[in-house]
């Protein structure tokens, strides 16, 4: 059967090694905004900027003469105080209101049109690209992969399973969990609610910004980036379970190994009612999605 | 007995009152005028308030945030323009469209009533955008480019016959008609059962131990939004003589909860009033900078920040403080002036 | 006040609102541009916007047109049908403009061509490829001055049947009515020039990523890949198969928007060999095309690509036409505008009266060292296929 075995090794095997890639990518993003949701329970529809900007510092950074490796660092860390200032002086202000979900949804959709029209007058319409890092391809499995894809991999699992431990396993983690489960209780123990807020905030912020910097070589720079990733974006963290890490991460590498998959038997322009058609499903019949809240399980 | 809820409703009253006064007196000058642009504007503007007012009817009145009311609003200008292409008839086309938007209410509000709260909006979203994509690729509807070649529609009113071409006729029609929307609605609000709708927002939990099922209340709420979504949507393509799928994008969707947001949520009036000001806005700034999202975005975030009400909450509260002593001056004894509802 | 003073009051107000309109005859010629400023195709309306304004610099130093200046007037389009048509109506009514271009996509293009109908004013677009505009969907009222699908497949596909002859080609496009028409059309030129289709997929619009398809792709083992795809697009789709090593031993042809001036420079190197048919290149070696080129450098500080160029043809069209018919009434110019002969930097261009699409030459270009180099030029006769339209 060298029919079925050159498919698998040559078709599928690539078109699922490739789908992990972008699983990564997905992930990253989304990490972010389970966090957001899962702590401070807003469903931030400026998330996608945060990826843009992050991906728009990178590029003027490099431009500027800045080491790319250091950029891995320097970009989130810049990012920093942007989520800080957001939070305190616009999400606080709604947050508190009867409908805080509505109002702090509202308040971020705002904020991405502003943040998607400033990044065009500084920038101007047109695609920039940074040099790739790491050129060249590796064979893997008989079939060539771009190197930098590989490394987009590693490092991805790097950064989930550091945001991982920094959530589960350290004390501060715990301080957020606590809030997230019960504000009042957790501020009566002393924990400071305000910087919890403000630091998960610019944490999940600074997230994006780091997919930012990671996924420019590969997917390019543009005003409008920041709408690319958000819809996988948010049906991966509604298929996990909003604020759910280990959900997001499974999540999003099933949705997109099917999407992949999908896309050699199906017209991929149905890919996308297919996996909104699944985020609609999971949300009928499980809307808590397949793993629960952070600090409830 | 005359409560909160009723006082709020005549306020609203008042105000679309004065929207009516103005448009009347705005119609009448654009005519004298000779102006086409600035009346067919305003149609617009009109229809876009149809699908606010159905987003404020979930938003306002049951509390669920719909981010997937353009998909009601796309559906009832589909069948619309499918209906007028075919058989250029005004009623055949607004039954189709209600008709359409009446099933396609139900199978939506039976999915998407499963869940509340941000999961509703998610849902939500996720329906509009599969309908879309869906649209989107489907040859026979045109697919991305839409469908033109609408005809220029000749409208019968009893007497009279009224060309769609003519703008203050149909002006006049489409205010009529989103009038009528929004006295239906604010009718069905003071019903008993409206009542019930209401009574979501405040204490989904307690709903059921009134005797009723919280369930039917707000899956009435959702239909009677997408019917006027829908009805609303039927009237865009005789206005502009085609369709497109970016009717039912997120950015329409978008578009319409700005206008609540801007107008005021819960008011219903101040979706119509946001419509207008958001539509006359977008045209005016449109002109004069192409960084328009900036200022749209600007003032949608005032408004969160600094307007709860919209627009309607710098006017309405003098109009119910008026009110109330007006009702309470006028039932002195009884004292039945409940204002604890709210 | 009685009620007539108030009517009167108003009136006078209103009017001063809505009157820009009454307009001498010797006032300025006003040609409305809505145009996707904002939104995925702003670079391509940058263009646009950048040919239009050089073309009107130079009329109107020359003397204008018939002795009036030309005036641009420029509305925000969103890259939406809806917004395009509410913006076409009020440069129609409201600023009295007696000509309009700058539609992108050919939903909006189509549906402004109608509202240009219903309001008897004339339109042309620049950039829509989409074969339909002048097809089976054509308009009395709307000119089409760039080459069409068609057009660039036909140069494309006699390069091929030269260079590649029996090629099995394999066909990506986006999911939209451009690039589905432009598909459509080089396949069946492909086709009769003796290429074998080994297959073809259709990703959406602004995919992130086009790896997931390589393997169907890879799978088909084509010679030749054509491509449709445009502005960010391209640059993810060339970078993506360059990574993966899919473009080796392939050659890779597309539309004419898929590379342009815009996107070539964050494409890079993965541009390289990239074949395409156009209406225009910077490296068309005439007196005229110099000079453009050079005024247009001078003028942006950057190469215009074939929307620029098509654009500041488009003025010299019109200007040609209104002195012709000696008037901007609607009627006479599209009168005159019916078998326009005009010089424009890619040579000369012919309106070909019964579908109102322009007849030109068309090159057919190589990306070499990041230039666009002519590699073959093709009369406009032979490129220009059969008059589809049948509504005049």
């Amino acid at each position: 059967m060298p029919h079925v075995t050159d498919y698998l090794q040559f078709v599928l095997a690539p078109q699922m090694l490739n789908g992990l890639a972008l699983g990564v990518s997905v992930i990253l993003v989304a990490l972010g905004l389970t966090i957001i949701f899962g702590l401070l329970d807003v469903i931030n529809m400026s998330h996608g900027e945060y990826y843009a900007i992050g991906a728009f510092g990178a590029l003027a950074l490099a431009l500027a003469g800045v080491n790319y490796w250091l950029l891995i660092v320097l970009v989130p860390v810049l990012m920093v105080p942007l989520g800080v200032l957001v939070e305190r002086f616009l999400i606080r202000r709604v947050y508190h209101g009867a409908d805080r979900h509505v109002s702090t949804l509202l308040l971020t959709f705002g904020l991405a049109l502003i943040f998607e029209d400033l990044l065009k007058i500084i920038f101007g319409p047109n695609t920039h690209r940074p040099e790739n890092p790491i050129r060249g391809a590796t064979e893997v499995l008989g079939v060539l992969i771009p190197t930098y894809r590989l490394f987009l991999i590693a490092i991805g699992a790097a950064v989930i399973v550091a945001v991982a431990l920094v959530v589960y396993r350290t004390r501060l983690g715990a301080m957020v969990r606590a809030a997230a489960y019960d504000s009042n209780m957790a501020a009566s123990l002393g924990v400071r609610i305000g910087w919890v807020y403000s630091g998960a905030f610019a944490f999940g912020v600074a997230l994006a910004g780091l997919a930012g910097v990671l996924l420019a070589p590969v997917y390019s720079v543009f005003p409008t980036m920041g709408r690319d990733f958000i819809l996988m974006a948010f049906t991966v963290v509604i298929v996990g379970g909003m604020g759910s890490i280990w959900g997001v991460v499974i999540a999003g590498i099933a949705l997109t190994q099917v999407q992949a998959i999908a896309s050699l038997i199906i017209s991929p322009v149905w890919a996308d009612p297919i996996v909104f058609g699944v985020m609609v499903l999971v949300l009928m019949f499980r809307p808590q999605g397949l793993f629960g809240r952070l600090g409830h399980a | 007995m005359r409560d909160r809820l009723e006082i709020s409703m005549q306020a609203n009253h008042g105000l679309f009152a004065a929207l009516v006064t103005a448009g009347l007196i705005f119609g009448a000058v654009a005519s004298a005028t000779g102006d086409v642009f600035y009346l067919r504007l305003a149609t617009e503007a009109l229809i876009l308030g149809g699908l606010a007012l159905s987003v404020d009817i979930l938003l306002g009145f049951t509390g669920l945030l719909s981010l997937g009311q353009a998909l009601y609003f796309g559906i009832g200008a589909y069948v619309s323009a499918l209906v007028l292409r075919a058989a250029p008839d005004f009623w055949l086309a607004i039954g189709a469209a209600t008709g359409a938007a009446l099933v396609a209410g139900i199978v939506g509000g039976l999915i998407a009533n499963r869940v509340r709260g941000v999961y509703f909006a998610l849902i939500t979203f996720g329906m509009a955008q599969i309908v879309a994509r869906v649209v989107y690729n489907t040859r026979e509807l045109g697919a991305s480019d839409g469908l033109i070649g609408v005809p220029v529609l000749e409208i019968p009113l009893g007497p009279v016959s009224f060309s769609a071409d003519d703008p203050l006729g149909f002006f006049l029609l489409t205010f009529v008609i989103i009038g009528l929307l929004y006295g239906a609605v604010a009718y069905l609000l003071s019903t008993p059962f409206g009542r019930v709708i209401v009574a979501l927002k405040a204490n989904e939990s307690r709903v059921p131990y009134l005797g009723y099922s919280a369930w039917a209340a707000r899956m009435a709420a959702y239909v009677v939004a997408a019917l006027v979504a829908g009805i609303a949507g039927a009237l865009y393509p005789m206005l502009r003589g085609f369709v497109s799928p970016e009717l039912m994008f997120f950015a329409s969707s978008g578009n319409a909860l700005i206008m609540v947001v801007v107008g005021g949520v819960g008011t219903l009036v101040g979706a119509l009033y946001g419509a207008v000001v958001l539509t006359v806005l977008k045209s005016v700034i449109g002109s004069l900078t192409e960084h328009h999202l900036i200022v749209v975005g600007g003032i949608f975030i005032a408004a969160i920040l600094f307007m709860p009400k919209g627009l309607m909450g710098l006017v309405r509260p003098a109009m119910m403080r008026w009110l109330l002593a007006r009702a309470e001056a006028r039932a002195p004894r009884s004292g039945a002036v409940r204002r604890t509802t709210q | 006040m009685s009620h007539h003073a108030i009517k009167a009051a108003g009136a006078t107000v209103l009017a001063a609102l809505f009157a820009t309109t009454a307009l001498a005859q010797d006032g300025p010629i006003r040609i409305g541009v809505v145009t996707p400023i904002s939104g995925t195709y702003a670079g391509i309306a940058q263009q646009v916007t950048w040919g239009l304004e050089l073309a009107a610099k130079e009329v109107n130093a020359a003397g204008g047109i018939a002795g009036r200046q030309i005036e641009l007037i420029y509305e925000d389009s969103e890259a939406n049908p809806a917004v395009a048509v509410q913006k076409a109506e009020k440069l129609f009514a409201v600023e009295n403009v007696d000509f309009l271009t700058g539609t992108v996509n050919s939903g909006a293009t189509l549906a402004v061509g109608q509202v240009a109908e219903r309001a008897g004013k004339l339109i042309a677009t620049t950039v829509s490829f989409a074969d339909s505009i002048t097809g089976d969907k054509c308009s009395p009222n709307v000119f089409r001055v760039n080459a069409r699908a068609g057009q660039q497949s036909a140069a494309l596909a006699a390069w091929l049947k030269q260079q590649k002859p029996g090629s099995k080609v394999y066909y990506l496009g986006p999911d939209y009515e451009m690039g589905r028409s432009t598909v459509a059309a080089f396949r069946s030129n492909a086709e009769a020039v003796g290429a074998e289709s080994v297959g073809e997929v259709f990703a959406p619009l602004d995919s992130k990523d086009y790896s997931q398809y390589f393997g169907a792709l890879r799978a088909a083992r084509p010679d030749v890949l054509y491509t449709s795809v445009a502005g960010n697009d391209t640059v993810r789709l060339f970078t993506q198969m360059d990574e993966f090593g899919v473009s080796q031993n392939l050659t890779i042809l597309g539309a004419s928007g898929t590379v342009t001036s815009q996107n070539i420079g964050a494409i890079g190197d993965a541009a390289e060999g990239f074949i395409t048919g156009v209406g225009y290149s910077t490296l068309i070696d005439s007196p005229e095309n110099r000079e453009f080129v050079e005024k247009f450098r001078a003028a942006n500080g950057a190469d215009p690509d074939l929307y620029g160029a098509d654009s500041y043809g488009l003025i010299y069209a019109y200007k040609a036409a209104v002195e012709k018919a000696g008037s901007t009434d609607s009627e006479a110019v599209r009168m005159a505008l019916e078998g326009l002969e005009w010089q424009t930097p890619q040579g000369v261009k012919t309106i070909r009266a019964g579908d109102h699409q322009a007849v030109q030459p068309m090159y057919v270009v190589q990306v070499r060292g990041g230039q666009f180099t002519i590699a073959d030029r093709i009369a406009g006769e032979d490129a220009i296929g059969a008059d589809a339209c049948e509504r005049f």
